[in-house]
């Protein structure tokens, strides 16, 4: 990838309602009680894309939905029971203003959803959409993609990646649809001159030295490997965590659903799948009441195991992606960034 | 999209054929896909599971009982344990309920053959293995067989025909064992492991497959290690809550591994590497 190019913020409506045209879009809008979250955009000139906040939710329910019909079941007598898919209407659609962490996400979440099975319903929406991200000069108060390592810019992945330069955007494509993209809408975009390119690499280095929070998450790594957590932290984490499950509800990487029969009728129903957090007690127990993880005690220590353990030791690479909204929402104290200080530094 | 891939969760209708009742807890369905093509298509390997569709109660993994040697139907050997297990008690011959798989790693049964078997069941933990053990005995497994089989009461035997048939094979011992004796009975009374240590075994030379409640597999398991057997000769199947038993849910995780995936059959030797709850005492 050699190709640079600069689209002029004046240009930015226009080109997206040209996108618009063929695609749904989805970018961070502030509504107004001054949340920005990522919406589905019906008119362009009635909403605010806020490209300054962090989103408050990430891409994940637009692909894998808070709930979902997987399909519907049917009973009408005891020696007849038969199944009817739901056609997924989703339409293609533009994400645009896809921060690192958010696009590292969605690269984690089609390993878990493509590479042991092909899940029907998250490919169909994985199919047929524009990644237009957007690099992080201004790293928020709770980020730690620095320590995560897929931010606080990215190579790969999008479609286009823009970068803010002022009153412009310097623009790159990863995949041979962004190059279409830019050829396809050649008026919006001019050259990169090698003075964008400069200053473009200055608003990365400026952006790495911008992190509040200094997280030792590889050393945390390596503690995890090396099982030297002591079980006063795991302790101290089961007695704090509240059981809310608000952590892997907010978070991009966490994807535990449960699976679940919806009765519409006595001889009808839909079967739905869920949103499911491996922090409640009931994530493992089975008919009889038996559970072979003692929830209570061990059911944080399994997510960060899962996120800083074994999905280092499968992959090679920790599955969180620093985006710091565990953070945020976590009123018990028991986030990410609190477990490694506690086991990096013997601090809460 | 193909329709293969639309049909990831999508289960197969399934007509009841038969229903043994094992005892008042365990009842074996005979089960034949309602579509007669997919029924003669659909084969298995001993160990592995099928998600059970009940109307209205969602599915659960349940293990094969039978042996894939038989085709047209397949067993499932279900215990009364929870809404969709005891929905599956409520049902009759000729009833219809759903299902999809087959699931999971199987018994490596290529690594069986030559051997000397052992098997420690306990309850409905014989279910997976008579799958294995009818399997080994139609392809004409040479070498001795023991089964040992621990239930509650002699009233709680399951698979009684089975335990019958085998018994009266040459190569074949097969000892019961209660932990609770009623009138009639002159069986043995105690645990499996009592009947284990009366047991002439070549350790070296045969391989032993568990199943059963976590007490019976921490004592069996302690016993073969203090009589020789190498880690990687204990094979055993695991038991987990699962939703989606194709390795996305994560329900059945056991750190690293994935039990509906990387399992349910697993040896000793790979469950070490893992903190197991059934190993832990």
């Amino acid at each position: 990838m050699t190709e640079k190019y600069i689209l002029k913020k004046d240009h930015l409506q226009p080109f997206l309602r040209k996108l618009k045209k063929s695609h749904q879009l989805v970018a961070p809008v502030q509504n107004r009680h001054g949340d920005t979250l990522f919406t589905e955009i019906d008119n362009l000139d009635k909403v605010h894309i806020d490209l300054d906040n962090q989103p408050q939710n990430s891409l994940k329910r637009f692909f894998f939905p808070q709930q979902e019909v997987l399909f519907t079941y049917h009973n009408p007598a005891r020696d007849s029971y038969y199944f009817e898919t739901v056609a997924d209407e989703s339409a293609p659609t533009l994400y645009f203003g896809v921060r690192p962490c958010d696009m590292s996400a969605l690269l984690y979440m089609d390993v878990v959803f493509l590479k042991n099975a092909r899940d029907p319903n998250y490919l169909h929406k994985r199919q047929n959409n524009i990644l237009v991200g957007l690099n992080c000069n201004e790293p928020f108060a709770n980020c730690f993609c620095n320590a995560t390592r897929n931010g606080p810019f990215i190579d790969f992945g999008f479609d286009l990646q823009l970068t803010d330069l002022g009153d412009r955007f310097l623009v790159e494509y990863d995949r041979s649809r962004g190059q279409e993209i830019i050829s396809s809408w050649r008026q919006f975009f001019a050259e990169a001159a090698e003075s964008d390119v400069k200053a473009q690499y200055q608003a990365f280095l400026e952006a790495r030295g911008k992190f509040r929070l200094q997280v030792h998450l590889d050393q945390a790594v390596k503690k995890l490997a090396e099982d030297e957590v002591p079980e006063s932290v795991w302790e101290e984490l089961s007695m704090r965590c509240q059981d809310c499950g608000g952590c892997a509800y907010i978070c991009p990487t966490c994807t535990c659903f449960t699976i679940r029969d919806q009765p519409i009728s006595d001889s009808d129903g839909e079967r739905v799948r869920a949103w499911d957090a491996c922090t409640f007690s009931g994530f493992t127990l089975m008919a009889g009441d038996h559970n072979p993880v003692d929830r209570q005690m061990r059911g944080i220590e399994k997510r960060f195991r899962h996120k800083l353990q074994f999905d280092v030791k499968k992959d090679n690479r920790p599955s969180c992606v620093g985006c710091g909204r565990c953070v945020n929402i976590c009123f018990g104290g028991t986030d990410i960034v609190r477990f490694i200080n506690m086991t990096c530094c013997g601090n809460i | 999209m193909p329709s293969q891939l639309l049909e990831l969760y999508l289960p197969k209708a399934a007509e009841i054929q038969e229903v043994i009742e094992e005892n008042s807890q365990i009842k074996t369905f005979v089960l034949a896909f309602v579509d007669p093509e997919y029924n003669d298509g659909f084969s298995y390997e001993p160990g592995q599971f099928l998600m059970v569709s009940v109307p209205h109660c969602g599915e659960a993994p349940i293990s094969i009982s039978s042996t894939p040697v038989n085709r047209g139907t397949v067993h499932l050997s279900v215990r009364r344990a929870g809404k969709l297990t005891e929905a599956m008690h409520d049902m009759h011959k000729g009833d219809v309920l759903a299902l999809r798989g087959p699931y999971g790693r199987p018994f490596p049964m290529a690594s069986l053959v030559g051997r000397d078997l052992l098997f420690v069941a306990g309850g409905i933990g014989l279910a997976p293995l008579r799958s294995v053990i009818n399997t080994c005995l139609a392809t004409g497994h040479e070498r001795s067989i023991t089964i040992l089989y621990g239930s509650r009461t002699p009233s709680d035997i399951a698979f009684k025909a089975d335990l019958q048939a085998w018994g009266q094979r040459d190569n074949v011992s097969c000892q019961l064992t209660v932990d609770r004796a009623e009138p009639g009975w002159d069986g043995a009374v105690g645990l499996v492991t009592a009947l284990l240590g009366h047991c002439t075994l070549a350790p070296h030379e045969t391989k032993a497959l568990l199943c059963g409640p976590p007490m019976m597999i921490r004592a069996v398991l302690g016993q073969l290690a203090d009589r020789g057997f190498a880690d990687q000769d204990i094979i055993t199947t695991m038991e987990r809550h699962m939703k989606c038993a194709v390795g996305i849910c994560r329900h059945c995780h056991m750190d690293d591994k994935l039990v509906c995936k990387d399992g349910p059959v697993f040896t000793l030797e790979e469950l070490k590497q893992l903190n197991v709850m059934e190993l832990q005492g």
